[in-house]
């Protein structure tokens, strides 16, 4: 049976804050930053959306195009017609991630990696950003500075006034794990345990896919791939 | 060009935007937690001990999943329920106003509340979850913030407390600062930001009020390039140092003195992609091959009041700031820079093979 | 009594006096500058003939001669107040009011400000102009055509849709003549400065009036105008005064940068000020847009809502001098049908 693409996205709350009507004029593409390093421009993809062609969609769905968007929103400081492409690319890569199509491209596979890292934190520890997530080596563009505060967390979070893992108030507090349950609740309760759900079973076939090894923690073939490889045929 | 003055003449009428004086919920960010605590720090000391204002700290506050939503992890009910939760937490408190830290919140938060106002089921739909999930019930916030709004706010009264003034020590000539300003923050809703989104008036009004010189570009207002999902993920990268050449090239032929930011992404993005780029091309954007200092509005305003740079933080930025604090006529001590609270000393850093120290 | 009053002697107002005249009814124009022609006294040339605005401003002049009309300048009306008979009571800036049977709202337009457009920075950097002051400068009829900076300009861009087609501006519409006024202006700017690279960045051509396409491919042909199909994104200025442009070229769906010497920006209309004093004053329906709604859009273009209050030109849409003049005159008509029923 097809899916009705159309049907699902006009369900999206940020799909009728995002696209009334587009008349191409091209002022979101002008001042994007994807598009002047992607081969991504936002008015096509909204056009395409615009022409409700469910096979169309299905192919966005399933394309590297979806995934460059970095979230800016200038799109939406300048549309003339009140639209926002960035909250657009945010209703097609959720309907991508609950059919599975993610990880039919390269860019589509890396929500693994995102998954693992910051989404995983989030419930972990309370935080999207933690010292013990930016490790040094998967960071090196940090640089040594950041090296030096990796090896001392402790004596030098201490000294800028943070208190890093304690309980009370502070930067990088321990975050108790009432707050932390009360987050998990409200990850079940509104489907985002759900996606976390979809996230790992796609990318754990996907996995087999490719032959690459795949496991619980972050530790594995398919996480390091995903996190680092560029076909470099982006920017064409 | 004068953006400062030109706007506030202009637009400014269009434009005001109404930050509430006292009793704010502090509402911490991720990446200034991580890679600024001192900046939030100040933040504190500024408005409780300098300012006497009331702010509470609340340790129950979590991350409001911004990162992950932008990065499509999260979905929009599950942000808007985590921020519900913080809502209640305000309640509960008995504030009504709240101070952002992050920029990336400021814009989820803003964006939550023009969702509920245009679409009340959504409102209903998240009390719904929220209560399934904890129990909690909230209020609607009166004044949204950032907290660069709030030092804007009080830019005047800390520029009568300022020590020191954004000139040349030597020459009393202004400093050229370059101000960025963080997507998020007026992009999203031009008239939740201060001057709108063409010409904030957020930091270039601190800059101005404390002595300074503020330098228009042609790539002012371009993105820092975080794109989130673009830097999360080791093979888009790219993307993110790209954006942030682009604007430190554009800005090189003005001299900026230093680079202020009101988002702690931008911040540290244009402070470590310097390095990046010195490492990887053998090239600065200024003319000692050390790199423009950047720096958050805490660390600015905390420096003008006559806080030693070391409790400011700036020892944990790349780029280093001496060369500034020398130009500002600020004094510090070396020996004290890599110490711990006690005043141990530390192993220090590495130095990078390029960029100079 | 008189018979009709009308408000503005710019080409509506002046033309519907000289074609109510010759209906063998009484006028009296309240002009509230200091001559009449209203915004034609701004403009050099007249599309699609090019001919000097000037021409019409002359031909009127001699009607009113001619037709001894009477016109009060420096008057601005400030209130227009319908009568229990029907008849209407209007106030002005001078100790003086009037009452007449019926009244013509003949009170033109606002430009838009561009200063509004931030993005775009008019008064911001100096070589960003609009259409209005590009007319000034041909007006000036100078020998060597350069921009703000009096420099020769290598290129040239124009922006159509300033302020209009544009919810950010809150104008939804179209000015339905800023593209033509674009083509008749970058044609000039080519004829004064043959080896000056003129750009159009437009996102339709709308160009329907009689005359408007052979324009559009006369610039083309015989000027080489190059057009974009992309809307202006941003503005910055570069270190030496030239601006970067931020444009998508949709056409070949590539995002680019351009350096230009000069910029022109199309301003669009926009409801001038006094219609929302007479729509508060007496009542008088406005559109969406906020000029004047007509009483039915097709078969009573000249009346209002309010019986014998009338309108003529610009006050209830854009239009062209050619739209404004035919307007004009079956407002007279539609007038002198009214009275003498």
């Amino acid at each position: 049976m097809e899916i009705d693409f159309c049907a699902e996205l006009e369900q999206d709350v940020r799909f009728k804050e995002g696209l009334k009507a587009c008349m191409n004029c091209g002022i979101c593409t002008a001042i994007c930053p994807a598009a002047e390093l992607y081969n991504y421009d936002p008015r096509s993809i909204i056009t395409s959306v615009q022409l409700r062609n469910n096979l169309q969609i299905k192919e966005l769905l399933q394309s590297e195009t979806i995934w460059y968007c970095g979230q800016c929103m200038s799109c939406k400081t300048r549309c003339p017609r009140g639209n926002t492409p960035g909250f657009i690319i945010q209703t097609l890569r959720k309907l991508s991630q609950q059919y599975g199509y993610f990880t039919h491209s390269e860019k589509g596979r890396q929500q693994y990696a995102i998954k693992k890292t910051v989404g995983e934190n989030v419930l972990k520890k309370g935080y999207c950003v933690h010292p013990d997530l930016v490790s040094y080596d998967m960071h090196e563009e940090q640089g040594p500075i950041w090296e030096w505060v990796q090896q001392h967390k402790q004596a030098i979070y201490d000294r800028l006034g943070a208190n890093l893992d304690k309980e009370g108030a502070g930067a990088l507090r321990k975050i108790h794990k009432k707050n932390l349950d009360e987050l998990q609740a409200i990850f079940d309760v509104t489907n985002g345990t759900e996606l976390y759900t979809i996230i790992e079973e796609e990318s754990k076939k996907q996995a087999e896919r490719m032959n690459l090894g795949f496991s619980d923690n972050i530790d594995n073939e398919y996480f390091k791939h995903v996190y680092t490889y560029n076909s470099n045929t982006h920017s064409e | 060009m004068d953006t400062a003055i030109h706007t506030e003449k202009e637009t400014w009428g269009t434009y005001q935007k109404h930050v509430a004086d006292d009793n704010y919920y502090y509402a911490r960010s991720c990446i200034r937690q991580n890679f600024f605590p001192a900046s939030e720090y100040m933040f504190l000391h500024i408005l409780r001990k300098v300012l006497g204002k009331h702010v509470y700290d609340d340790p129950n506050h979590t991350t409001c999943t911004g990162i992950g939503y932008h990065s499509d992890i999260v979905p929009f009910e599950t942000i808007q329920t985590v921020v519900a939760r913080h809502f209640a937490l305000m309640t509960e408190a008995g504030l009504e106003n709240i101070a952002i830290s992050c920029v990336t919140s400021f814009g989820i938060y803003t964006e939550i509340l023009e969702t509920w106002q245009h679409f009340p089921e959504q409102l209903e739909k998240t009390r719904e979850f929220l209560y399934k999930a904890t129990k909690r019930e909230f209020n609607l916030p009166k004044n949204i913030a950032h907290t660069s709004d709030i030092i804007y706010k009080f830019r005047h009264e800390i520029a009568e407390k300022a020590v020191y003034k954004l000139v040349h020590a030597q020459t009393g000539e202004p400093l050229n600062v370059v101000e960025h300003i963080g997507c998020h923050y007026a992009k999203m809703f031009p008239t939740k930001g201060i001057g709108g989104a063409e010409f904030p008036q957020v930091l270039s009004g601190m800059i101005t009020a404390w002595g300074g010189k503020v330098i228009d570009y042609p790539e002012r207002r371009h993105c820092c390039g975080f794109g989130f999902r673009n830097y999360l993920v080791q093979a888009n990268r790219g993307y993110s140092v790209s954006n942030t050449y682009k604007k430190l090239e554009s800005m090189q032929p003005y001299n900026p003195d230093f680079i202020l930011t009101n988002c702690p992404g931008c911040a540290m993005f244009i402070d470590k992609w310097q390095y990046t780029i010195a490492e990887m091309e053998q090239k600065t954007f200024d003319s000692q091959g050390k790199g423009i200092p950047v720096l958050t509005y805490e660390e600015l305003a905390a420096l003008v009041l006559g806080i030693q740079p070391w409790d400011v933080g700036l020892q944990i930025h790349q780029i280093q700031s001496e060369s500034l604090l020398d130009a500002l006529g600020i004094p510090y001590d070396t020996a004290l820079k890599y110490v711990d609270k006690q005043g141990n000393q530390l192993p220090l850093p590495n130095k990078p093979n390029n960029l100079l120290q | 009594m008189i018979d009709v009053l009308i408000i503005g002697g710019g080409i509506a107002g002046i033309e519907t006096a000289c074609s109510l005249q010759e209906l063998g009814l009484e006028t009296l124009v309240l002009e509230k500058e200091k001559q009449i022609g209203g915004h034609l006294n701004n403009w050099d040339t007249l599309f699609p003939t090019k001919r000097s605005a000037s021409e019409i401003l002359e031909y009127y002049a001699e009607q009113i001669r001619k037709k001894s009309i009477t016109i009060y300048l420096n008057t601005t009306v400030t209130s227009i107040r319908k009568q229990d008979d029907g008849s209407f009571e209007v106030h002005t800036s001078r100790e003086v009011s009037f009452k007449s049977k019926t009244v013509v709202m003949a009170h033109g337009f606002s430009l838009f400000n561009a200063q509004r457009k931030e993005e775009y920075g008019y008064k911001i950097y100096e070589n960003v102009i609009t259409s209005a002051d590009l007319e000034q400068t041909f007006k000036q009829n100078n020998d060597v055509f350069v921009n703000p900076m009096g420099k020769i300009p290598e290129r040239v861009a124009f922006i159509h849709c300033v302020g209009s087609r544009d919810e950010k501006s809150g104008n939804h519409y179209c000015s339905k003549v800023c593209c033509i006024t674009a083509v008749k202006q970058a044609i000039k700017v080519k004829q004064l400065s043959p080896q000056t690279q003129v750009f159009c960045f437009y996102m339709d051509l709308r160009l329907y009036g009689r005359g408007f396409e052979e324009m559009y491919r006369e610039a083309q042909e015989k000027w080489g105008v190059q057009f974009i199909r992309g809307r202006l994104s941003e503005v910055a200025e570069n270190i030496d005064g030239s601006l970067q442009l931020k444009a998508e070229d949709t056409l070949a769906a590539r995002p680019f940068k351009m350096s230009v010497d000069m910029l022109v920006l199309m301003v669009g209309f926009e409801a001038n000020k006094s219609t929302a004093l007479f729509h508060n004053s007496c009542g008088v329906a406005c559109s969406e847009s906020r000029f004047i709604q007509p009483r039915h859009h097709h078969l009573s273009a000249n009346a209002t809502n309010i019986d014998g209050l009338f309108t003529a030109g610009t006050s209830i849409a854009p239009l062209s001098v050619f739209d404004t003049l035919n307007h004009a005159k079956a407002a007279a008509f539609a007038i002198h049908s009214y009275i003498t029923k």
